[in-house]
């Protein structure tokens, strides 16, 4: 059932204020405990934080989780053609989907630690597409000293990717592949090659890798060119592109979740403006591209 | 060691350096220049291709009209006379025949709509869309290594390898003026 934005809006502040009245709480226990001496009506002060605490975040979550699952599920299959947001899916295991949707673009680093959620797919001007935010984190050692003069490692996970991948049909056949890569490099036992193209602003911006030059001077016409800087314009130093197997793969890093719910960010209008902006990149990205330009397949 | 090796050492290098360069600049020229060569094949690959979906074509219009038939007959008796190794030059020229048959076959199209709908005919003209792609992706990538080969070999020291090789300056493969936009496709 949609129930209006208010209705989100009212439980998400209720959360937000608990979980603040906590943190309030504990602060003020931490400080009664430093300039005073120990009272057990302390200890009842600390309890009650945490529960605030406890109970806000699960109320958030919670919130968060409906709004999903009963206004962005509708709100964006309106605005996509057989579109359907699944907010538990993403490129896993689940539902027929694999990590390897992801690292079948060629560029995106294995992760020690993978989430995927939020899977949005449909059809946009004939050209059907699929998309999933996707989080990934590398396992890292730190050397450090302690007070003690030791030296020890600790191990802590990274982030590395935090965005959105896409998978769009392209409207070329092509042999080979072909990589466009701002912030990333080749990841495959391909036998890729770097490749410059005539346009030096693009060259300046994008590494072009390639297993099949005249592929690379193909797919990637001066139009076609344009339009991937225009795209990077949009969301500088974060894009990577790779086109495999009559598809085209895009990942944009963005360091959060597209359709999470931000602490204190009201969820009114202007919120659902943003989330609508986020599907008219998707339009933008088969417009600009012309990936709706199908005139060289064979019905 | 006594000190006269040491000065012949040193001066051996001294003279083996700029032999090395002169050797690593000269592969790399000759590199260079090969994968030019490989672009111009891959022109080829497309003009002939392109001359194919073309002679198809005009099979599927010769009932609509005798013209584009006639045309197409004289750039198949040009092709005839010219020698398999054509020069960029008689592709150029090639290449602006062609555009010429496809323009006149886009005319003929417009004036017959029940041609617009035939199947095989789309189907052809979608081909016909695609092979003019490659074809301009093979003339971009030639292009672009016979600038990248042009600019070292005006480049000094570059130049000097260049001379004594007797490797000169390659003539790019231009679109004709009229031609310098991409073909328009009418469907």
């Amino acid at each position: 059932m949609k129930r209006d934005l208010a209705y989100y809006q009212k439980r998400k502040s209720f959360a937000e204020i608990g979980v603040v009245a906590g943190i309030l709480l504990m602060a003020l226990f931490v400080l009664l405990s430093i300039v005073t001496e120990f009272m057990e009506f302390y200890t009842i002060l600390m309890v009650l934080g945490l529960v605030l605490i406890f109970v806000g975040t699960g109320l958030f979550q919670w919130t968060q989780r409906k709004f999903k699952q009963e206004y962005l599920k509708s709100y964006l299959s309106d605005l996509i053609e057989d579109g359907e947001f699944i907010p538990k899916k993403g490129f896993n295991r689940v539902q027929g989907l694999h990590p390897n949707d992801v690292y079948m673009s060629e560029f995106i680093e294995r992760a020690d630690r993978y989430y995927s959620y939020d899977y949005l797919h449909g059809v946009i001007d004939g050209i059907k597409f699929q998309s999933s935010d996707v989080h990934l984190q590398r396992l890292e050692y730190r050397t450090y000293t302690d007070s003690k003069g030791n030296r020890k490692r600790k191990r802590q996970y990274v982030t590395f990717f935090k965005g959105r991948v896409f998978h769009f049909d392209f409207n070329k056949n092509f042999d080979g592949c072909v990589l466009v890569l701002e912030r990333y490099r080749p990841r495959s036992n391909r036998k890729y090659k770097k490749v410059e193209l005539e346009y030096v602003d693009f060259n300046k911006k994008f590494k072009t890798f390639t297993t099949k030059e005249h592929t690379a001077f193909y797919i990637l016409t001066p139009h076609f060119m344009e339009s991937l800087m225009k795209v990077e314009k949009e969301n500088p130093g974060n894009v990577g592109f790779s086109f495999i197997d009559n598809k085209l793969y895009f990942a944009l890093h963005k360091n959060r979740s597209t359709f999470s719910l931000r602490p204190f960010r009201k969820i009114d209008e202007r919120y659902l403006q943003s989330i609508h902006d986020e599907v008219e990149m998707i339009y933008n990205m088969v417009d600009d591209l012309k990936l709706n330009r199908n005139i060289f397949k064979e019905d | 060691m006594p000190e006269y090796v040491i000065v012949i050492i040193i001066i051996a290098v001294l003279l083996l350096i700029p032999v090395v360069w002169f050797i690593v600049t000269m592969n790399g020229l000759r590199r260079l220049k090969v994968k030019v060569n490989e672009a111009e094949s891959g022109i080829d690959v497309a003009l002939t291709k392109r001359f194919d979906v073309l002679s198809k074509m005009v099979d599927t219009v010769k009932g609509y009209t005798k013209h584009e038939s006639e045309t197409f007959e004289k750039v198949v008796k040009w092709r005839q006379n010219m020698p398999d190794d054509m020069s960029v030059k008689q592709k150029e020229e090639f290449m602006e025949k062609m555009n010429q048959v496809q323009a006149d076959l886009n005319l003929v199209v417009e004036n017959y709509p029940d041609l617009k709908a035939e199947k095989v005919f789309t189907n052809l003209q979608r081909s016909i869309s695609d092979v003019e792609e490659h074809l301009q992706a093979s003339r971009r990538m030639f292009n672009a290594n016979v600038s990248r080969l042009n600019s070292r070999i005006v480049s000094f020291p570059t130049s000097i390898v260049a001379k004594q090789i007797h490797m000169e300056k390659q003539p790019f493969f231009e679109a004709e003026p009229s031609k310098r936009q991409d073909v328009k496709m009418s469907f």
